[in-house]
């Protein structure tokens, strides 16, 4: 077992800043990991009297038990003339300098707090001015081998006017315990167009809690879809701050879960610009005594005239066990509003559906299967990965195909 | 008389829900191979019921009475074991499934059907042949089961799937209902495509029109969970004259006594 004194020890400030000296990080990193360190210590853990909080119980986690341990990440894509995509501190100075820390801001949380203060080898993705990555930026952080360990992942991404990319982050472990405490940033700027695929593939005993939160500029275009089938906790707030006119953006969650699975979605459609467009759909699929939690805001701003957003939840209930919490919330300051819808659903099976594929020679598990994979086809079937749909449904069919339905 | 693949031995059905609601009051029909029985009635009278509960649905309940497929007592088979031993119901609604592509549903029940895997290549080259065998074009394998399609692409997408599986026993419900005559004419030319000397037909309907297209060797007439006739295709004709009246008439029978009688 860890030295638990040790260990705490190295979310002290001083030993924070001692590390971020030996990284050889610049003058402004060093500052920056110092105020992270005291805000870690000084803020309180979450609890269920928030509300984003309400269903994800915390009592029990220690974070400063765990080890920070750097993960092994990799970073795979080709930049465009001028552009970049490796470590964090290896690339622009300049970029980095201006930007990290600037969408997610370090005093916003003990856990964004620690993952200020501790990430290593973050990722930086720089698309500049017109630019265009042509083939996906393929990020993996992969934490196997790690035991009882906290690794602080953290991805910035900035886009400049006109810039395209598409970022694949793919996080991996094995089955010890881990905990996993992320933030990714995007800053898109005007007429933008950014993807981002997180594909979670943690092992059974891992705990992640990630932050993903993006600021648009006029007419940018941000896609986020999100697959969850790993993990025992994961915990993703995804955020969009609508800023610019015309900025639009697309949120899509899939989970599935088994066993004692929990995960916990949290979304923000924050319309903040004219005639701003935001989706998003989160679907869960559950098996054993597994659960899912969804809990999105749509706001809709004062200037955001014609503002056009819609929120959707569905889940699916593959056994009795299993449980699903909905939470929409909607907040209107304006009366201009084209659309502003939300849906929640949560219910077992369409009976009809799994009798029609039974009478087709298909056996409950098998036409489970295939209905799950059909439920998540609406976020599969636009993921911006060649191959990737295919997987996904492999990986599917193979976690039902021991699951307790 | 041809080898019997669907034999009902006085076979009462109520809901599974409600018990107490009796649809099927003792049924006995015999289905050969290569026969082609059609089974009619007026609305209620337990068509679809009798048609789900011989294909194994669990919202009906078997009180009295046996199935037999192949010679096989299959009364407590589950649905899918019925199908993959080659029983098949196209279904008077076929239920539409978002995100499941009639390629991907194909390919499923016909390894299930035939126990193993189907390779890629092999599967193909038997949907492309089915899917020109019923003048259907390939982009329809690549939707979504159901979903969006018109009454007349439901059911052809029913006897695409019969075509592809092959079974023993098509029981077809209602499945002239809500097409007009080009579509009815297109879907039953597609039953007539797949039909084979081994295979025995359950045709159910309530108007004689689509026996103008697939002719019957046998009709039955079931009017309140009960056969009370059964002839040749002229049955079917004397119906399309005069309906159902002087049928129950001739019985002593009315739609409302029967429902006393049940109550």
């Amino acid at each position: 077992m860890t030295d638990r004194t040790a260990t705490a020890e190295r979310y002290t400030e001083s030993q924070v800043a001692a590390a971020s000296i030996e990284r050889g990080e610049p003058q402004w990193l060093q500052e920056a990991r110092a105020e992270a360190a005291r805000a870690t210590s000084a803020l309180p853990m979450p609890t269920a009297a928030l509300r984003p909080w309400r269903y994800t119980d915390l009592q029990g986690l220690d974070l400063e038990a765990f080890p920070p341990h750097p993960a092994a990440i990799t970073v795979e894509g080709t930049a465009p003339a001028g552009g970049f995509a490796g470590r964090l501190t290896g690339g622009p100075a300049e970029v980095a300098r201006e930007h990290l820390g600037s969408v997610v801001a370090t005093t916003e949380g003990k856990f964004i707090a620690a993952n200020a203060a501790q990430w290593e080898d973050g990722v930086l993705v720089h698309v500049p001015r017109g630019q265009a990555f042509e083939q996906p930026v393929v990020v993996t952080i992969d934490a196997a081998g790690l035991a009882s360990a906290a690794v602080y992942p953290r991805v910035l991404v900035v886009a400049e006017e006109q810039g395209e990319v598409t970022i694949v982050l793919r996080t991996r472990s094995g089955a010890d315990p881990l905990l996993a405490i992320g933030v990714v940033e995007v800053i898109a700027g005007q007429a933008a167009r950014v993807k981002l695929l997180l594909d979670d593939q943690w092992g059974e005993a891992t705990r992640d809690f990630t932050w993903v939160r993006a600021r648009l500029a006029k007419d940018a275009d941000l896609q986020v879809a999100s697959v969850a089938i790993g993990g025992q906790l994961l915990k993703q707030t995804v955020e969009v701050l609508l800023e610019g006119e015309g900025a639009t953006s697309v949120i899509r969650a899939v989970a599935l879960g088994n066993a004692d699975q929990h995960f916990d979605f949290v979304t923000l459609q924050d319309h903040i610009g004219p005639r701003t467009t935001s989706e998003v759909e989160v679907k869960s699929a559950l098996a054993g005594a597994s659960r899912s939690v969804y809990y999105g805001i749509t706001r809709v701003g004062e200037g955001a005239h014609g503002a056009n957003a819609d929120q959707a939840n569905k889940n699916l209930l593959l056994s009795g066990s299993a449980k699903a919490d909905s939470d929409p919330v909607l907040e209107i300051l304006t009366a201009d509003v084209i659309r502003c819808g939300h849906g929640a659903t949560v219910g077992p099976v369409d009976q009809e559906a799994l009798f029609y594929l039974q009478s087709r020679g298909l056996d409950r598990r098998q036409a489970l299967q295939l209905l799950v994979a059909g439920f998540f086809q609406s976020v599969v079937g636009e993921l911006p990965l060649e191959g990737f749909g295919e997987q996904l449904e492999e990986r599917v069919f193979a976690k039902l195909q021991t699951a307790d339905l | 008389m041809s080898e019997p693949i669907l034999e009902v031995r006085g076979l009462q059905v109520s809901i599974a829900d409600k018990p107490e609601i009796h649809i099927v009051k003792g049924v006995d029909l015999t289905v050969g191979r290569g026969e082609v029985h059609a089974l009619m009635g007026p609305n209620g009278s337990g068509k679809s019921t009798l048609a789900s509960t011989i294909a194994g649905s669990p919202s009906y309940s078997v009180d009295a009475g046996q199935i037999l497929f192949k010679g096989e007592d299959v009364t407590e088979w589950s649905a899918d074991k019925r199908a993959r031993n080659g029983l098949f119901l196209s279904f008077q609604y076929p239920t539409p499934i978002p995100g499941v592509t009639m390629v991907n549903l194909l390919r499923a029940a016909l390894q299930a059907r035939r126990g193993q895997e189907v390779p890629a290549r092999e599967f193909l080259v038997e949907l492309r042949s089915t899917l020109g065998q019923l003048k259907m074009d390939e982009s329809f394998a690549r939707r979504y089961v159901n979903d969006g399609f018109s009454g007349g692409e439901k059911k052809r997408a029913e006897i695409l799937q019969l075509g592809m599986l092959k079974p023993d026993l098509a029981i077809l419900d209602e499945t002239d209902s809500g097409l007009d005559v080009d579509a009815l004419r297109t879907v039953a030319e597609g039953v007539n495509a797949l039909r084979t000397a081994e295979m025995g037909i359950l045709l159910i309907t309530h108007y004689e029109r689509i026996l103008n297209y697939i002719q019957p060797d046998f009709v039955h007439v079931l009017v309140n969970g009960r056969i009370v006739r059964s002839g040749d295709a002229s049955l079917a004709k004397q119906i399309e004259t005069t309906g159902y009246d002087p049928i129950l008439q001739e019985l002593g029978l009315s739609r409302e006594k029967e429902e006393a009688a049940a109550r």
